[in-house]
């Protein structure tokens, strides 16, 4: 159980690595529920 | 066979969550002071390491740092990975009241505030990937081994008997110390209006102040690891200290300035905290005063000196935690007492000037160590991936461009 719970943490580790390092820099578009002033919620 | 308290118990419970509270507060103490378009990725360094070094913690980190010595003090077997063979009966050598557990979770919640002091350090410049890689390496390398030094009864820094109630030196010192190296390696930020970037949102960082500070009661009253009298002496003094530290900043930026400071009054209230954080379970009420008032009159100085020295310790990481870590370790070599706690030392002002430089030896050998391993693993994990992001990033800002989201819509 020690070794198979060390190799979850293990393939994390390996993803971090290999994960994208910028999302493209796009404004995430605000939408609010229709007819009401509510908060800007993102989408 | 060691017996469990509930009461204690209770208390060390209690205290953890307390802790934990106190890195979501830092998350909004540090979001606060950065720029709009930083401020969610400045505060998910804090909530990330939450969730990443509570897992390190368990697999290996807590026993590298409280497991049986491996021989000459300086780090902790692997006889307890993944929290084999702790159990929720009470260790035989740690807070034998208590199951080791919660002992083991109380510890686990400094570990976790930890590396996440430190990213006040390099805030709206470095990478996420980066970030984590460094945070992992950091809490391993330097982290574990100094509180094996200072805690274990095995770490050769108990030995000389060195005295830190709640991580003056293991917490506060080597986070400061490693800000500063952290804020050389990776370089100033570019476009930052002189003297400072104004704060983007000084309520949210008074709130994370006020966060900090009530979660600082688990730290330092936890500490005595039970529901007793030094417990309550550690968080009166945990209190004074804090207090008299906010006022006493703010008085000073009143003189310097010319305006009592809102954020002064939060700054300085955490310069106290970590001032009194080794001192808090040796040091009488009254000189906890005193330990407030001196942190207060260095910290200003050292955030003052820091500005001055272009060195773009974003979110004087170093001024407050390092200065004020070392402050307070050497004030408990002055103001500890036995009258307050029979298992610690006298200090010098109790006619043990040994203690003092006890504490100085800490002060030295603990801030020598972060800085170098701190340095070795920023250089390492430059080479996997580039710790800072490239100025067109920086310029669009880490929320957008590191995570796809922001704080505020236009």
């Amino acid at each position: 159980m020690v070794i198979a719970a060390m190799i979850a943490f293990a393939i994390l580790l390996v993803a971090w690595i290999f994960a994208p390092s910028e999302s493209s820099p796009k404004v995430p578009k605000a939408e609010t529920a229709p007819g009401t002033d509510a908060i800007p919620v993102t989408a | 066979m060691p017996q469990i308290d509930t009461g204690d118990t209770a208390w060390v419970l209690m205290s953890a969550a307390l802790v934990m509270l106190m890195t979501p507060g830092l998350a909004l103490f540090y979001g606060g002071l950065v720029r709009r378009k930083n401020v969610l990725s400045t505060i998910m360094h804090s909530f990330f390491i939450l969730g990443l070094v509570s897992v390190t913690w368990v697999l290996w980190g807590y026993t590298l740092a409280f497991g049986p010595d491996t021989g000459v003090g300086l780090i902790g077997g692997l006889d307890w990975l993944a929290l084999e063979g702790v159990t929720g009966e009470p260790s035989d050598t740690y807070a034998t009241t208590i199951p080791h557990l919660a002992f083991m979770a109380f510890q686990m919640m400094f570990a976790i505030i930890t590396p996440a002091l430190i990213s006040g350090a390099f805030a709206e410049r470095k990478r996420f990937k980066a970030f984590v890689l460094f945070a992992v390496a950091w809490s391993t390398f330097v982290y574990a081994p100094i509180a094996h030094w200072v805690w274990s009864p095995d770490g050769w820094l108990f030995g000389l008997g060195v005295l830190d109630f709640a991580g003056g030196t293991v917490v506060h010192l080597s986070s400061g110390i490693a800000a500063l190296v952290a804020a050389l390696y990776i370089g100033r930020r570019t476009g930052l209006v002189e003297p400072a970037t104004e704060p983007h949102d000084v309520p949210m960082t008074v709130l994370g102040a006020g966060l900090l500070w009530f979660g600082w009661f688990g730290f330092n009253a936890g500490s005595a690891v039970g529901a007793n009298g030094l417990a309550a002496t550690a968080f009166v003094v945990t209190n004074t200290a804090a207090a008299m530290a906010a006022i006493t900043w703010v008085t000073i930026s009143w003189l310097h300035r010319g305006t009592p400071s809102v954020l002064g009054a939060a700054i300085g209230a955490v310069a106290g905290l970590v001032a009194i954080t080794p001192a808090a379970g040796y040091v009488t009420p009254a000189a906890s005063i005193l330990i407030g008032l001196g942190v207060g009159v260095v910290c200003y100085g050292a955030a003052q000196l820091r500005l001055r020295a272009r060195v773009d310790d974003a979110l004087d990481v170093f001024a407050v935690h390092g200065v004020g870590g070392a402050f307070g370790a050497v004030a408990t070599g002055v103001f500890a007492t036995t009258a307050v706690n029979a298992a610690g030392f006298d200090g010098l002002l109790n006619g043990n000037a040994g203690q003092l430089v006890t504490q100085l030896t800490a002060v030295v050998v603990v801030g020598l160590y972060s800085a170098i391993v701190t340095g070795a693993i920023l250089f390492l994990v430059n080479l996997v991936t580039p710790i800072r992001v490239a100025g067109d990033v920086e310029e669009t800002g880490l929320d957008l461009a590191q995570h796809g989201e922001v704080a505020y819509q236009p």
